[in-house]
């Protein structure tokens, strides 16, 4: 207990979910302010730029068709980090595993001859395996050769980007393409419908929540789960309660990376529909996924509501460019500024601050 | 051509490009050393890199350049050490935002600056005598930066003052075991500070070297994705400075190989070679039983908090 | 006088606003840039065309928007044409599908995509092209090379890049038939760490004279620390070693937007006529120019030296290479060109025969190039 001034500040083990959303409200709107002076000093009306942010965004059903839009490959991606990092892996490599993902799923679309009502099914199941696999090999290298999670992981984005690069160029290079480096276009029976005037391919996006609701189910009621949790807290206590390591982390790894194969399948089959550059369509989702995960503190149902949020930073960053007219890097420091904020509120949580006087305080 | 040739312009060219990479890795590796990751090295060397060649075409003094850097790039990672040690928060996440708060940042400010070149960059070297040794002078004495020097020079400093100085043990000990520090009396705190701060001074300096030196200009995004070699190449030598002039050396030969060797080998394959070899290698110490672990510092990545546990 | 002037000025004026339907309002026009617009290549060169735009023509209120990822353009379309664009630029290949959409949804809208292939009514293509300049700076370089091997760091092994690395070639040997053209890829279209090393790789191969295709300034710069010349690429980067540059490509998009949007304004195009609209403009309609900087064509500095350089030339006999880029250059920059470096017979670096004797060749083979023509040394991704 901490005496500052006639408040008194009193630390608590867990924060209750009014404090960690007040207060990240708080933070959200103290950075709010901050980024309105960059709007200022950019010759902007911060009001005025927030007001046409709120039209270009919540305002307007296709506004929100943008957020959620934007937000889906966050979802599955985030939720897969938020397993992950509840056994301590640190999967900084989500991005590569999209892509991985979006590899398998062209290769099935195109090359795979199957009946067009099973082209999408197996898109997706083709999918998760790729990023699956493409996330297991760090765990098996981190469990077998101790080699550390985030350099492999970090590692094995840039694989697989020339990988995907290596295929436009080389063996996937379409025919119709006029020897551009992209992959012939998806035929239709291995595309995403969308809901009608948007582009929200909405399927991958009830698979990413039924992923969140599986994987919090998975984590507070299974037996994987379970392991999963104390593997987190400490792996000397997992050795001890008989835990096979190598088989948690695998399994982790599985989910997570296999949750980004999810999310890459879902970007081909529901925006690109042919393979093109690695950058256009892993589009640093996995790196953003890393914070919307840690945002959501361990929950795979709060991973959705953070990737909305992040959803809704990009789609208030494409409105800052358009309508606004200002450098595309506003985003990018309006981003910053609010995490920064954020993490900095982190502690914030913890205390409880009541209004005691001199004479209360003595009571307790 | 033989082999002298081959030998000259790869070691050459490899310390040329692993500069950047050897002032970024030693910074992050102090850093880590004493328990702080900071993934936002991109982001304190585009700061870096910006400030460098603002200050050097306005003064016209490429080396006034480079200090501001340096302080640039301990100025960002002062906002990493106020939020990961004084507000605790989470290490990864942080060093996240700074990369992208620095590369907008610098990509916002440096509107203006673009499509110029600089009119007084930093010059090559060749130093006197050692550069007409056989094979050794044009590999290393030819045409090199100060800047490389300075950083073969700072890499064995640092690892002196680690291994060999009450300081070094501090700083390991902050790592290592906080509590235990705090309870010698070290200033956890403190330390941690400085060695964050010292962590964005160097990688100021890697991105000053990249704009007012490397390539003397200032284009957004001229980082390309260096900040996060930075952050491999720091677990990759093992937390140890001097390794890192091994690292970032390989890494630059790798890098400069990968376009060498274009008529021989397919040039995608060529590309991805320096990420897949940084894992191999990295499997192979593992494979060769290895097991210690190999200098992670034991209380990397966890906030310290006075007076809990 | 002059105020009859002024009040004839106004009844055309109003006699104009009357006629023309679409001049009473002004032309809104997005343009949608891949790269951002500080890259000093290709989206840079089409922002400072928007530019000029805007100050020719006073009717015309232009808005863009830099870093647009490929997939993300139909929603850059749909925030552009809900603020009033009547009129939408989309400058990178890979916007083709997503323009194309948006083009079907909003058939009032007119829509022109740069480097495509895909039309519709209001859908129009256009390309302003470089191969006839890399030819003749490839004469200048093949005359300036003392080692017979000639540098290029390529972007990525495409069409595009490969029919400039050939005109480039076949301009070299044309001057010096025995030189080589020696290339590097790097996969990106900015990347200055990767420029320079793929220059010090090209170096070191004993290459001593530099083209590339890369957004920025690099390879000028690495190439004159070593004091070789080179030619640069996109934007003007004479300032970047005025003692190197040689020469090089700029790039005149205002040429094709004023056209285009001269002709939109006068009810020329329309959004029901552009399915057969296709700019691809050369030297002879000037959207693109040889020189490291607008106005000059051969740096001051190598006159001498390429003045100095005679060919025996099978057309025209013995003649310096200085005389020969300016003769070549009046072929392919008149109006009815005369000249194209893609002249038959030219063999692939396989030896087969790609274009027969006294032929050109069609624009379409000329965008799906694929193979190398001889004396090309080095990788070359999907080589058929």
């Amino acid at each position: 207990m901490k005496r500052v001034g006639p408040f008194v500040l009193e630390r608590r083990l867990a924060p209750s979910r009014g404090a960690v959303l007040g207060i990240s409200l708080l933070a959200v709107v103290l950075a709010l302010l901050v980024a309105a002076v960059i709007f200022w000093g950019y010759g902007v009306n911060p009001w005025h730029a927030y007001r046409v942010i709120f039209q270009g965004t919540l305002a307007s059903p296709q506004g929100w068709a943008e957020v959620v839009r934007r937000a889906i490959p966050l979802i599955l991606c985030g939720v897969g980090l938020v397993v992950a990092f509840r056994a301590q892996f640190w999967n900084i490599g989500a991005e590569g595993q999209i892509l991985a993902g979006a590899v398998a799923a062209t290769g099935v679309a195109l090359f795979s001859g199957l009946p067009d009502p099973w082209l999408l099914p197996a898109m997706f199941l083709a999918g998760f395996l790729a990023g699956a696999v493409w996330g297991m090999i760090p765990a098996l290298l981190k469990v077998k050769l101790r080699v550390n999670d985030v350099i492999s992981t970090l590692m094995l984005n840039y694989v697989m980007m020339y990988i995907v690069e290596w295929l436009v160029h080389g063996p996937w290079k379409g025919p119709t393409a006029r020897g551009f480096a992209y992959s012939d276009l998806f035929p239709r029976a291995a595309r995403l419908p969308l809901i009608p005037g948007t582009r929200v391919h909405w399927i991958t996006l009830v698979v990413g929540v039924a992923m969140a609701i599986a994987c919090a189910f998975l984590l507070s009621r299974t037996k994987l789960g379970y392991e999963t949790r104390v593997v987190g807290q400490s792996q000397d206590a997992a050795r001890y309660a008989g835990i096979d390591f190598l088989k948690v982390t695998l399994w982790v790894m599985l989910i997570s990376g296999g949750l980004a194969g999810l999310a890459g399948a879902g970007e081909m089959a529901g925006v690109h529909y042919r393979l093109r550059s690695p950058a256009h369509i892993s589009m640093g989702y996995g790196y953003t996924a890393i914070i919307v995960a840690w945002l959501a503190r361990g929950s795979p149902l709060a991973a959705v509501v953070t990737a909305l949020l992040f959803g809704l930073i990009f789609a208030a960053g494409d409105v800052i460019k358009v309508a606004l007219a200002m450098p595309f890097q506003v985003t990018d420091v309006f981003n910053g500024l609010i995490l920064f904020f954020l993490i900095g509120s982190e502690l914030l949580m913890y205390w409880h601050i009541r209004w005691a006087p001199k004479r209360a305080a003595s009571e307790g | 051509m033989g082999w002298e040739e081959w030998l000259i312009s790869t070691i050459a060219r490899a310390l040329a490009y692993g500069t950047p990479l050897l002032w970024g890795t030693l910074g992050e590796v102090y850093a880590e050393r004493s328990g702080v990751v900071n993934l936002g090295v991109e982001g304190m060397m585009a700061i870096g890199a910006f400030s460098a060649f603002a200050v050097a075409q306005s003064t016209g003094n490429p080396g006034l350049g480079i200090l501001v850097a340096a302080v640039a790039g301990g100025g960002a990672a002062l906002i990493h050490a106020f939020l990961t040690v004084t507000l605790r928060a989470n290490q990864y996440v942080s060093g996240l935002a700074l990369t992208m708060f620095g590369l907008g940042l610098s990509g916002l400010l440096g509107r203006g600056w673009e499509g110029v070149p600089l009119k007084h960059p930093l010059p090559a070297i060749t130093v006197p005598y050692l550069a007409d040794i056989p094979i050794l002078g044009p590999m290393l004495f030819q045409n090199q930066s100060i800047i490389t020097y300075l950083g073969l020079v700072l890499a064995v400093v640092l690892w002196v003052l680690l291994y060999r100085t009450r300081w070094g043990i501090t700083l390991r000990s902050v790592g290592e075991s906080p509590a235990t520090a705090d309870a010698l009396g070290v200033n956890v705190y403190l330390v941690r500070y400085l060695a964050v701060i010292l962590g964005g001074v160097l990688a100021g300096v890697a991105g000053g070297y990249l704009s007012v030196e490397y390539r003397p200009s200032w284009t957004e995004g001229m980082t390309g994705g260096m900040g996060w070699i930075v952050i491999a190449l720091t677990i990759f030598v093992a937390w140890d400075p001097v390794q890192a002039i091994g690292g970032a050396v390989l890494f630059g030969a790798l890098y400069h190989l990968s376009y060498r060797l274009q008529p021989w080998v397919a040039p995608e394959l060529l590309k991805l070679m320096p990420y897949a070899a940084a894992i191999i290698v990295l499997a192979f110490v593992g494979l060769g039983g290895a097991q210690r672990r190999r200098g992670a510092p034991g209380a990397l990545g966890v906030p310290y908090a006075r007076g809990e546990k | 006088m002059r105020r009859s002037l002024k009040i004839a000025a106004i009844v055309a004026a109003v006699a104009g606003l009357c006629t023309l339907g679409l001049a009473a309002e002004t032309v809104k026009v997005g343009f949608i840039y891949v790269g951002p617009i500080g890259d000093y290549g290709w989206s840079h060169a089409h922002n400072v065309a928007r530019e000029i735009c805007e100050q020719n023509f006073p009717w015309l209120e232009t808005v863009y928007v830099e870093s647009v990822p490929e997939g993300e353009v139909e929603t850059y379309i749909d925030q552009l044409v809900r603020q009033g664009c009547n009129i939408v630029f989309t400058t990178s290949f890979g916007f083709m599908d997503g323009t194309y959409a948006a083009a079907l949804r909003y058939p009032k809208v007119i829509l022109a995509h740069c480097s495509g292939f895909m039309r519709a009514p209001n859908l129009a293509t256009y390309m302003a092209d470089f191969y006839q300049v890399y030819y003749l700076n490839g004469l200048m370089a093949g005359a300036l090379t003392k080692t017979g091997k000639v540098a290029y760091v390529g972007a990525f092994p495409i069409p595009e890049v490969k029919r400039h690395l050939n005109a480039f070639a076949i301009g070299v040997r044309e001057v010096n038939p025995n030189a080589e053209v020696h290339v590097r890829w790097i996969y990106e279209w900015f990347n200055p760490a990767a420029a320079k090393e793929a220059t010090e790789a090209l170096v070191a191969e004993g290459c001593d004279v530099f083209a590339f295709t890369e957004d920025s300034p690099t390879v000028v710069q690495v190439a004159a620390e070593r004091g070789f010349p080179s030619f640069a690429h996109y934007s003007p980067m004479y300032d970047f070693a005025p003692d190197y540059v040689v020469s090089g490509q700029l790039v005149h998009w205002e040429a094709i937007y004023l056209d285009f949007l001269q002709k939109v304004h006068d009810g020329v195009y329309t959004n029901e006529n552009l399915e057969h609209v296709d700019y691809w403009w050369l030297l002879s309609q000037k959207a693109v120019e040889v020189g490291a900087k607008p106005g000059m064509m051969i740096n001051p500095v190598f006159e001498d030296d390429l003045k100095a350089y005679i060919v025996d030339h099978p057309v025209f006999g013995e003649i310096s290479a200085y005389d020969l880029v300016m003769v070549r250059y009046n072929q392919m920059a008149d109006p009815g060109v005369t000249f194209d470096p893609f002249q038959g017979p030219i063999y692939d670096r396989r030896g087969v025969l790609r274009v027969p004797e006294g032929m050109w060749m069609s624009v379409d083979s000329l965008i799906t190039m694929e193979w190398a023509v001889e004396g090309v040394v080095g990788p070359w991704p999907g080589e058929p």
